[in-house]
């Protein structure tokens, strides 16, 4: 819909103060935008060069240009060698990525990638990711629409959790501090079974619970108890080896927004 | 419309024609075996076979006479007798036992003349001797001769009387004809079906609408990368037919009957503009089916206003005239036209790409 593909049912969205709705500011819209489909929809009998030089004349990209854009983004690729071979011929992973440098070849504003590493083997979405993260760095905009909640966490700054309409907005350990209390786990040689309860009793965890040689706390205020919490810990003889905050990931983090949503 | 953009996606569509070798060869191939094998095979055992050198009608053959420039004054309204004439326009005037060479006789009772190298129009003939001569819209009784080309015009000769397949040879020049303009209508139903639906199977359609590229753009691209191989093709078998009829005919009647002014103007005015109907009614097809094989099926349809060209040609309601060729070629034309904004207004870029069942 934001790549003026298809119309909205209501509302209005804009992209630089032009409206999606208006059929004169779509067309503006369409060449800020280079958007990655969920399939890579190359002509499959062209070559790579072939592919990135016919949407670089679509949106109007100097010959200059785009040739030493071309020859750049192939031999990054390691594809310059092979620009003439068709592109039917070549892997998914890198199919992919030649659809990603078609969707750079004007260099727009925004860019939309809709399941860049869906279908893909392990090393072909380590090399699309790696790609992204690149780009990523280069300073561009992108919005990634993706299922793959690890990937997303990986990548985005911001992710936005969509469940028929927009659940939540923020950055990804942001949302999970926002909705779960903080864990700690302290690795020790030796946990007592009444530990659990006498920590507890301290009035600085709100739960605790051993699993094999971690104790797991879940802290309220991490920064200013878990210091209290150690000198305590030190002070039972009890040895610490290791001290880390248990991370939740955005998987969770998006289960349990769909669970309160769905209440 | 930017034109750029349009010759850009009929670039890039050619490009991907051109790989696919074998609907190349079915583009070529199918305009060969009808335009020039098919001709040729019916050709070849009638001119080995049949002595062609005597009188002969062939319908649809116009060729006109033209005085040389130190013609004399016309003759209008005369009766002349027992004279002989070079070079002379003769009008209304009745001539008799007389011997005219490089003249044109229109509306003049003839009897008892030899004529060569001459051209009559709407005239009465009888008992006279004919060679190398074109007579339109003209009749004649108890004539003899040689190289005659009879256009809608009704010949009676003393020697030799049309046999059943002179007779036929009009219906198969015709016929010929036709199948040069069927074929520009028919090849595009494999390109141009294929133009939109094609690209939409091949999920490439959507990276291509998400382009600055307007809907006209799009269409005039598709329509041309469809247009072009269609009546190259058209125009190839067209040359290879008629310089190959020429060979084979050239030795029995003596001089190229081919291509005339009916079948030049046919093939500039009458295949572009069914060609270009096609095209447009197959792309339209496209963009709203889901199936390629689908588009294929309905776009044989789009044929229908040629077939019924053709149909009313064989059946002789309609005499291929250049006239005639005017007024196909403009309402096709028309109908092109009116085709490609109804195509572009029925656009819909989002029916394309959600639309699957």
């Amino acid at each position: 819909m934001l790549s003026c593909l298809i119309q909205p049912t209501s509302g209005n969205a804009q992209i630089d103060s032009y409206e999606i709705r208006k059929k004169a500011d779509a067309q503006k819209i369409r060449g800020m935008i280079g958007l990655l489909p969920e399939v890579p929809g190359l002509y499959e009998t062209l070559g790579a060069y072939k592919n990135l030089d016919y949407y670089g004349q679509l949106y109007g990209v100097p010959k200059k240009q785009r040739d030493e854009s071309i020859q750049t983004t192939l031999t990054n690729l390691d594809l310059w060698d092979r620009r003439n071979e068709p592109v039917g011929g070549f892997s998914k992973g890198m199919k992919q990525k030649i659809a990603i440098a078609r969707a750079l070849i004007h260099d727009p504003k925004y860019i939309f990638l809709d399941e860049p590493t869906a279908s893909l083997d392990p090393m072909a979405a380590k090399i699309v990711r790696e790609y992204i993260l690149e780009l990523k760095k280069k300073g561009n905009t992108i919005l990634i629409n993706t299922h793959n909640l690890s990937e997303a966490e990986r990548i985005c700054d911001t992710v936005a959790l969509v469940k028929n309409r927009t659940v939540k907005i923020g950055n990804p350990k942001e949302l999970a501090k926002g909705l779960f209390t903080r864990t700690i786990s302290i690795t020790m040689q030796k946990i007592p079974p009444t530990l659990p309860n006498d920590i507890e009793s301290l009035g600085l965890v709100s739960q605790a619970q051993v699993i094999g040689n971690r104790l797991i706390l879940n802290v309220r205020n991490p920064e200013e108890d878990n210091p209290q919490v150690l000198s305590w810990l030190v002070k039972q003889g009890l040895q610490v080896q290791f001290i880390t905050e248990e991370e939740h990931s955005l998987e969770e983090v998006y289960l349990k927004l769909i669970e309160e949503a769905a209440r | 419309m930017r034109w750029r953009n349009a010759w850009i996606v009929m670039r890039k569509d050619l490009d991907e024609f051109k790989k696919q070798k074998f609907v190349i060869g079915s583009i070529v191939a199918m305009p060969i075996i009808l335009g020039v094998v098919l001709p040729l095979a019916m050709f070849v055992p009638m001119v080995t076979m049949v002595p062609l050198e005597r009188p002969w009608d062939i319908n649809g053959l116009l060729q006109i006479g033209s005085l040389p420039a130190d013609a004399v004054v016309p003759w209008i309204n005369q009766t002349l007798e027992g004279a002989s004439f070079d070079a002379t326009f003769f009008q209304h005037t009745r001539l008799k036992n007389a011997s005219l060479t490089n003249c044109i006789i229109e509306s003049c009772i003839i009897e008892n003349t030899t004529v060569i190298d001459s051209t009559i129009q709407n005239s009465s003939l009888s008992s006279s001797y004919l060679m190398n001569v074109t007579v339109i819209r003209s009749e004649g009784t108890e004539l003899d001769g040689r190289f005659i080309l009879a256009v809608s015009s009704d010949l009676a000769f003393l020697k030799t009387k049309p046999s059943e397949i002179d007779q036929v040879l009009p219906m198969m020049f015709n016929m010929i004809l036709m199948i040069f303009i069927i074929i520009p209508a028919t090849l595009p139903t494999i390109i141009a079906t294929y133009s939109i639906v094609g690209e939409k199977n091949n999920r490439s359609l959507e990276p291509l609408l998400a382009t600055p590229t307007t809907d006209g753009e799009l269409l005039a691209g598709k329509i041309f990368s469809s247009f072009i191989p269609s009546m190259g093709s058209t125009f190839l078998a067209f040359t290879l037919g008629v310089v190959l009829l020429d060979i084979v005919l050239i030795p029995k009647v003596g001089y190229p009957l081919l291509p005339n002014l009916t079948w030049v103007l046919s093939m500039v005015l009458l295949a572009p503009t069914a060609c270009l109907m096609s095209v447009l009614a197959c792309v339209l097809v496209s963009s709203k089916v889901n199936d390629v094989r689908a588009a294929q099926q309905l776009g044989g349809f789009v044929v229908m206003p040629v077939i019924m060209l053709m149909i009313g040609v064989l059946a002789g309601f309609i005499f291929l005239s250049p006239v005639m060729i005017f007024v196909f070629a403009g309402f096709y034309g028309c109908l092109d036209l009116f085709l490609f904004f109804f195509a572009r207004a029925i656009f819909n870029r989002e029916a394309i790409l959600t639309k699957w069942s």
